[in-house]
């Protein structure tokens, strides 16, 4: 058996030429340039994984190192997945992440099936759409507050330029009610080229013969549309809802610059609270927990995700 | 990834093979998402963990299964 | 974009097409906006950028610009008309609103900060991406899908949970607040998309041009430097144009893990003030000029984004 897999090894490369390599065997090349990469990864995100979850079973500080560390057991999950407070959390998050995976899945599949018209100078307004989300989601967040802000800021003024409410009034971000919005708003603003690329990618991938069949079947644009355009692409749209549900589900960087998870804990999301947690009450043992209980849902998704991904290869 | 083990094919369980079970698995997850994310029960959002915890278990394993 | 099929028979109609055309340009236009805001607030007075209704005819002005890369302080108007003559733009437009230049600004420590981490962590990415993704894609290699999973599933993990230990291991290490230490890290995160991109790459490279060059007498090793790596120039750049923006634009880790020396741009930039709150010209001119590479970037990687954003999975 052993013998076989070896022989397998050495069957990458056709066998006459495989005796001519002088140096190193292709097998020790392989781990040669493979374990770099593995060894850096281990250091720096499996290492610091086990550790956390070592930490997690503790009431360690980290502001407070030199106290003596008590093991608690699992009584830092029973904590987390007992808490009021991080279950508000939780909903603040599935709230954010349906609304933004919704729009941005309606909005940009709509832009790409447009798009996919080929009017006369789509390529260039293409790239124009996709401008945003290769920008910093930090500092052009940042620069979101100025155009929320009231009277001032451009969005604010718009929209009480169109609507009539005075401009006062229009608080993006101080509001209870809008908050949360204003965050949705950003970011659907910047994810939404993301969804349109791979929808387009879908679109493109759906052979022509199908839609001369369809044509031959007289099947209404309607049908066609429902029966052929959305199935065929599907595997994409996944493909990107999976992958924007992980980003947003993990997201941190826009509602800590936007809101910092306020006004109160209204857009306090999953992340924001692992934050305050860890880096402002340094409840270091208690927010590992909650850490790997992100870690988990976030790897269950990777899942998925990596077979969404094995699907459209494929194709 | 597509993994082929020829030669256990035949021994395997028609049940157990991987596409049906990696279904399964992607539906613990989604179910485990749904309680972690639902308002409506503590008792559901407490025991999300565990299930998304399965799941993914659960989709490690299966993943080695036979098509 | 590629324009691979057009529909022939089911050709959308002329006026469908127009239609599309006035939907995507009106997008694109609105989508645009915030970015011309900041652009053009860049070139406002502070007074300027705070008028209602927002002013989008304006004098230009590189007082922005001035106070980005300056601190100052508050003098009196005796004092200053002691001072002799002002020695550039800056320095009047300063002296205007009664205050003084005090000293240069942390930006741009904090930018040259960010060109260190990002351009040393995308050579360190690129560089163990491209061997493993070689590895990978011309061995066979135990457990190569396990392998493959299991470093991009490390990009995946949320940010904030990573910085707990990382913030432990670094202060341990002595590594906290250095560019070192950020460069390891980003290296770590960029490794898994440059391995899964240049996998895709250097799979589309036929095999037959290392044997034949390994059949000229050449070993492995150098038939993977003499043929592979120059055929993979082009996939080599745009991955490691994919690993500097997003070292770039990387804000959470930088937040948590760097405070002064090491600090980059993205954490920098929200935290510029002037007097009584937020100078937001300032913001802009620093937000704009941070923002130029990243917009160059993405002109030159438009055919290649689609791929970058499915780790190599989808091509076309």
């Amino acid at each position: 058996m052993l013998n076989r897999t070896a022989d397998n090894a050495a069957r990458a490369t056709p066998e006459p030429l495989a005796k001519k390599i002088r140096g190193i065997s292709d097998k020790g090349l392989a781990w040669l340039f493979i374990s770099p990469t593995i060894l850096l990864l281990l250091a720096i995100n499996i290492f610091p994984l086990f550790w956390a979850i070592y930490l997690s079973f503790t009431n360690f500080r980290a502001n407070r190192p030199n106290e003596v560390v008590k093991n608690l057991g699992l009584s830092n999950y029973q904590r987390i997945l007992g808490d009021q407070d991080i279950w508000i959390a939780m909903q603040t998050t599935a709230h954010f992440v349906f609304w933004t995976i919704l729009l941005q899945t309606v909005i940009g599949f709509t832009l790409a099936w447009l798009i996919d018209r080929k009017f006369r100078g789509h390529a260039f307004w293409t790239t124009i759409i996709l401008v945003p989300m290769m920008l910093s989601p930090a500092v052009v967040g940042n620069f979101w507050r100025f155009l929320y802000e009231p009277q001032i800021g451009l969005f604010s003024y718009v929209i009480s330029f169109v609507t009539g409410i005075p401009p006062t009034n229009v608080q993006m971000l101080s509001n209870v009610e809008l908050a949360p919005w204003a965050i949705i708003i950003v970011d659907t603003w910047m994810w939404t080229p993301y969804v349109m690329l791979i929808c387009l990618a879908g679109l493109r991938s759906i052979p022509e013969y199908i839609y001369e069949a369809a044509e031959v079947d007289r099947a209404s644009n309607w049908r066609q549309f429902w029966s052929i355009t959305l199935p065929m692409a599907l595997p994409f749209i996944m493909l990107a809802v999976l992958f924007r549900g992980i980003e947003n589900f993990k997201m941190f960087d826009m509602v800590n610059l936007l809101t910092g998870g306020g006004p109160g804990s209204t857009t306090e999301v999953a992340s924001i609270t692992l934050k305050r947690q860890a880096f402002e009450s340094w409840r270091t043992g208690y927010s590992s927990a909650f850490a790997i209980i992100l870690f988990v849902a976030v790897f269950g998704l990777a899942n998925i995700y990596v077979k969404a991904l094995n699907k459209v290869k494929q194709r | 990834m597509s993994r082929t083990v020829v030669s256990k094919r035949s021994y395997w369980p028609r049940w157990a093979r991987r596409g049906l079970m990696e279904n399964i698995a992607t539906a613990i997850i989604a179910i485990g998402f749904l309680m972690l994310f639902q308002p409506f029960a503590l008792s559901l959002y407490t025991y999300s963990f565990v299930t998304m915890l399965t799941g993914t278990v659960m989709f490690i394993i299966v993943s080695k299964f036979p098509e | 974009m590629s324009l691979t099929t057009a529909h022939s028979v089911v050709a959308p109609s002329a006026n469908s097409k127009r239609i599309a055309g006035v939907i995507i340009v009106a997008y694109a236009l609105i989508s645009i906006v915030p970015l011309l805001w900041i652009f053009a607030t860049s070139f406002k007075t502070p007074p300027d950028s705070i008028a209602y209704p927002p002013k989008i005819v304006f004098q230009p002005s590189i007082e922005g610009y001035c106070n980005l890369f300056t601190t100052r302080t508050r003098q009196t108007p005796e004092y200053i008309n002691s001072l002799g003559p002002a020695t550039g733009f800056c320095d009047e437009t300063v002296r205007k609103r009664n205050m003084v230049i005090a000293g240069p600004s942390n930006f741009l420590p904090r930018f040259v900060n960010s060109l260190i981490i990002a351009f040393g962590s995308t050579f360190c990415a690129v560089f163990l991406g491209t061997l493993s993704a070689y590895g990978f894609s011309r061995f066979k290699v135990p457990l190569a899908d396990d392998l493959l999973f299991f470093i991009l599933s490390t990009r995946f993990m949320p940010p904030i949970a990573v910085a707990i230990p990382i913030y432990l291991m670094y202060r341990e290490l002595g590594l906290s607040d250095t560019a070192l230490g950020m460069i390891l890290l980003y290296t770590a995160v960029n490794v898994s998309l440059a391995v899964w991109l240049l996998k895709g790459f250097i799979d589309e490279i036929p095999r037959e041009y290392e044997e034949a060059a390994m059949i000229d007498g050449y070993t492995r090793l150098q038939a993977f430097w003499r043929t592979v790596l120059p055929q993979a120039t082009t996939g080599i750049a745009a991955t490691a144009i994919f690993c500097l923006i997003f070292a770039w634009n990387e804000y959470a880790f930088a937040a948590l893990l760097t405070s002064g020396t090491a600090q980059t741009a993205p954490p920098f930039i929200p935290t510029i003030i002037g007097e009584g709150g937020q100078d937001w010209p300032a913001v802009a001119a620093g937000t704009t000029i941070f923002l130029v590479p990243i917009l160059v970037f993405t002109i030159l990687l438009r055919k290649q984004l689609l791929r970058g954003i499915t780790f190599g999975a989808v091509r076309k």
